[in-house]
């Protein structure tokens, strides 16, 4: 990273003798820091536009609401380098266009997916790079290095395993970051994959989302400890808990993960504390309110990560009050949240992504029993 | 939970709640049932099939299992081992591919290399078949994977009355059973029926003729049923008169009841909704080719899935899907033959 004004210079300045201890966040520019808080409403926006899109009837399929959980994406992504895997899951559809979109969010050398290519796979067109043969989050891309998963849970950490040891077989020294909820670590291949892993040292940083619920079971009923982040200890790999809630606790813990996979040392396991916002997906708001206890959502939901990123914008200086009081978009569901909330620029983006989606058609009926294998040539 | 006590006078159920009455019924009258998966208890299922099955019988026998198919099903294995019978629900049947190991190896021959000492009363259910946009993992017929794995019952209902009857036979039938529910027709209210009162179950590998025909019999089960009933009503306008078979079961087949109808028809088309190649409508083929192939005046065709994973986009899933129009231009082809 070239930006390296430091955010927090005091923070820095430990008794004498001690090697001062220095934190990801602390090597980030000011401008990077107005950017993650950028990135955020970004990422809010797209959720709250598709939930009011599909409540206009303009959308078919299930919506994985990502709300309340993008201080994970945010802080998980903004500091990978062009070169590095991802791969996101149901919940992170954001992922997609936040991977590598620093600064400038039309450069063409993007290693990210366009905003126009994931509207045209949320809204089922040829324009996705999926061609619209799969659903949702189904897409992914080998130029972007975007892994393309399936619904299995955990089903692409052997996947990202795989793609690290390839890299380095060639010689690279990328990392693959990997989504995952709480729920998935209970799928056998999670600890098989990580096993793996561990035992070649290969760069797998596994992000574990814990929103607290997997559908409509809580997390105790899925993983027997506290922290998701103990299972580590038994791979012999760092597991590190991050507040999820604050994308610069995520950043800090994500890319301590990063660096040690990128020294040679191995995968490690990073639990994000976080909460679910709404139901599982939203056919399931209604019945999510009966089996989540009021009280609990409220508690869950009271730590909006836009809010903690701005406070903390606004201590470091970065941001003076007026400005802070500029877009006011946590703790506004959906039907609440009105473009003012966001900066103009976010709206713009992804007016011009729908705008491509509209444009692009459905995909001719016989692709269907296209791509079955390849052809020959 | 009004379920198991209704003195209002009947009404018809759908195809979700005949399954729920099943396991109500099933859950009172034999306290060693187990029910587990995902979601199951405190949700109550992913479409409700298990909705206030905890409230009443506790969560110690309807059980909110982590997200491990695999383990849903190998623990299934022990508890059965240990004496119990056991519900195991699939949130998707697309997902019994995590729990695979586990049942073909392990619980499909439990029997058989145990020389009959253990039986492994076993019923795994899930909601399945395409058509409703599910895309590649939420359409998936799979049971031919099943039928290939020797010792499991697999079964398809179709209709309320058949479904309730079916998985009560299930859960009764004390051998392993993989049982693909139709999630298109859970909620479909023109399929609603009156159920009977009293309790009654439908043993395994009877088939049922649902529409009775004199040109052609189609062989099918599961969604496909339904698309052959209004192939059948096309044909009808056209002068030819279609047999509709709804075999149930897989495994066991029903064959003479398939002979039968074709010893009157004499023509075969057998309709699945899973690829075809190695597909269940191939086995029928090959079982009337071996068996009744003297009746056959055409050559038996099938209608099945293209050879294609179930895409999301609508126009690319009704290509590769059989259709109405596809079963009626085959039909054409074979009483034309
Ligand atoms: C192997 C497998 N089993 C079941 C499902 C169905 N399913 C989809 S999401 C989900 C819950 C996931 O919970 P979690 O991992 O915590 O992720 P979250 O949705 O909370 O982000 C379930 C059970 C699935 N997709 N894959
Ligand atoms: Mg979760």
């Amino acid at each position: 990273m070239s930006r390296t004004s430091g955010t927090a210079p005091a923070a820095n300045a430990t008794q004498k003798g001690d090697t001062p201890s220095i934190r990801p966040r602390d090597l980030l520019s000011k401008e990077d820091c107005l950017e993650i808080f950028r990135q955020l409403y970004l990422a809010r926006y797209f959720d709250v536009r598709l939930i009011k899109e599909k409540r206009l009837g303009h959308l078919t399929g299930t919506l994985y609401s990502s709300h309340n959980q993008e201080g994970v994406l945010v802080g998980s992504l903004y500091g990978l380098k062009p070169n590095d895997w991802i791969s996101p899951i149901h919940r992170d559809m954001p992922a997609f266009f936040l991977k590598d979109i620093k600064f400038d969010w039309r450069r063409a050398d993007r290693m990210g997916l366009s905003i126009e290519e994931v509207c045209a796979q949320v809204w089922g067109r040829v324009g996705s790079p999926g061609r619209a043969r799969d659903n949702w989050s189904h897409i992914g891309s080998r130029s972007k290095r975007i892994i393309h998963s399936t619904s299995m849970l955990a089903g692409t950490i052997p996947v990202a395993a795989g793609v690290v040891y390839a890299d380095r077989l060639d010689g690279g020294d990328a990392v693959c970051v990997t989504f995952n909820g709480e729920g998935s670590t209970a799928q056998g291949i999670f600890h098989e994959a990580i096993n793996y892993a561990a035992v070649h040292k290969l760069p797998v940083v596994t992000v574990v989302e814990n929103n607290q619920w997997a559908y409509g079971t809580p997390a105790e009923l899925e993983c027997p400890t506290t922290d998701v982040a103990d299972r580590a200890r038994g791979f012999g790999i760092p597991g590190l808990v991050a507040d999820g809630q604050d994308v610069f606790d995520v950043y800090d813990k994500v890319m301590t993960a990063i660096n040690y996979a990128r020294s040679g040392r191995g995968p490690s396991i990073v639990e994000c504390k976080t909460f679910r916002a709404y139901g599982h997906g939203d056919h399931d708001d209604d019945r999510a309110n009966k089996y989540r206890p009021k009280e609990d959502v409220e508690k869950g939901r009271a730590r909006d990560p836009i809010a903690i990123c701005r406070a903390t914008l606004l201590a470091l200086g970065h941001i003076d009050a007026a400005h802070a009081e500029t877009f006011r978009a946590e703790g506004k569901n959906a039907s609440e949240a009105k473009n003012d909330d966001f900066p103009p620029e976010v709206v713009t983006f992804l007016n011009e992504g729908i705008e491509f989606a509209l444009q692009s058609s459905l995909p001719p009926a016989d692709e269907g029993a296209k791509w079955v294998f390849r052809e020959a040539k | 939970m009004s379920l198991v006590v209704e003195h209002a006078a009947p009404v018809k159920k759908n195809y979700v709640t005949a399954l729920k009455e099943a396991l109500f019924e099933e859950m009172e009258r034999n306290p060693n049932l187990i029910c587990q998966g995902e979601d199951i208890g405190i949700l109550g299922g992913a479409f409700g099939v298990t909705e206030g099955l905890q409230a009443r019988y506790g969560a110690s026998r309807v059980v909110d299992m982590p997200i491990s198919e695999a383990c849903i099903v190998g623990s299934a294995v022990g508890l059965a081992l240990g004496g119990k019978t056991v519900m195991a629900e699939m949130q998707f049947i697309d997902f019994i591919s995590c729990g695979f190991d586990q049942i073909v190896n392990m619980m499909a021959t439990y029997h058989y290399r145990t020389a009959g000492e253990v039986n492994m009363p076993v019923v795994v259910r899930g909601p399945a078949g395409a058509y409703g946009g599910g895309a590649l993992y939420h359409s998936q017929m799979n049971e031919a994977w099943f039928c290939n794995s020797p010792g499991l019952r697999v079964v398809c209902p179709s209709t309320p009355y058949d479904a309730k009857g079916l998985l009560k036979g299930a859960l009764r039938d004390g051998n392993p059973c993989i049982f693909f529910e139709i999630k298109e027709l859970y909620r479909k209210r023109e399929i609603a029926e009156f159920l009977p009162e009293e309790d009654y179950a439908i043993p395994l590998g009877k088939a049922i003729v649902r529409r009775e025909g004199s040109d052609l019999t189609f062989v099918t089960y599961g969604q496909n049923v339904y698309h052959c009933l209004q192939a059948a009503v096309e044909l009808e306008k056209l002068g030819v008169n279609a047999e509709v078979i709804d075999i149930r079961t897989l495994v066991p087949l029903d064959e003479d009841t398939i002979f039968t109808s074709i010893a009157k028809t004499n023509h075969l088309i057998a309709v699945n909704e899973a690829p075809m190649t190695c597909g269940f409508a191939g086995e029928i083929v090959a079982r009337v080719s071996e068996k009744a192939f003297e009746y056959l005046d055409a050559p038996p065709m099938r209608i099945t899935r293209l050879d294609t994973p179930v895409p999301w986009a609508k126009p690319l899933e009704l290509h590769v899907l059989p259709s109405v129009e596809k079963l009626v231009n085959a039909a054409l082809k074979s009483v034309k033959f």
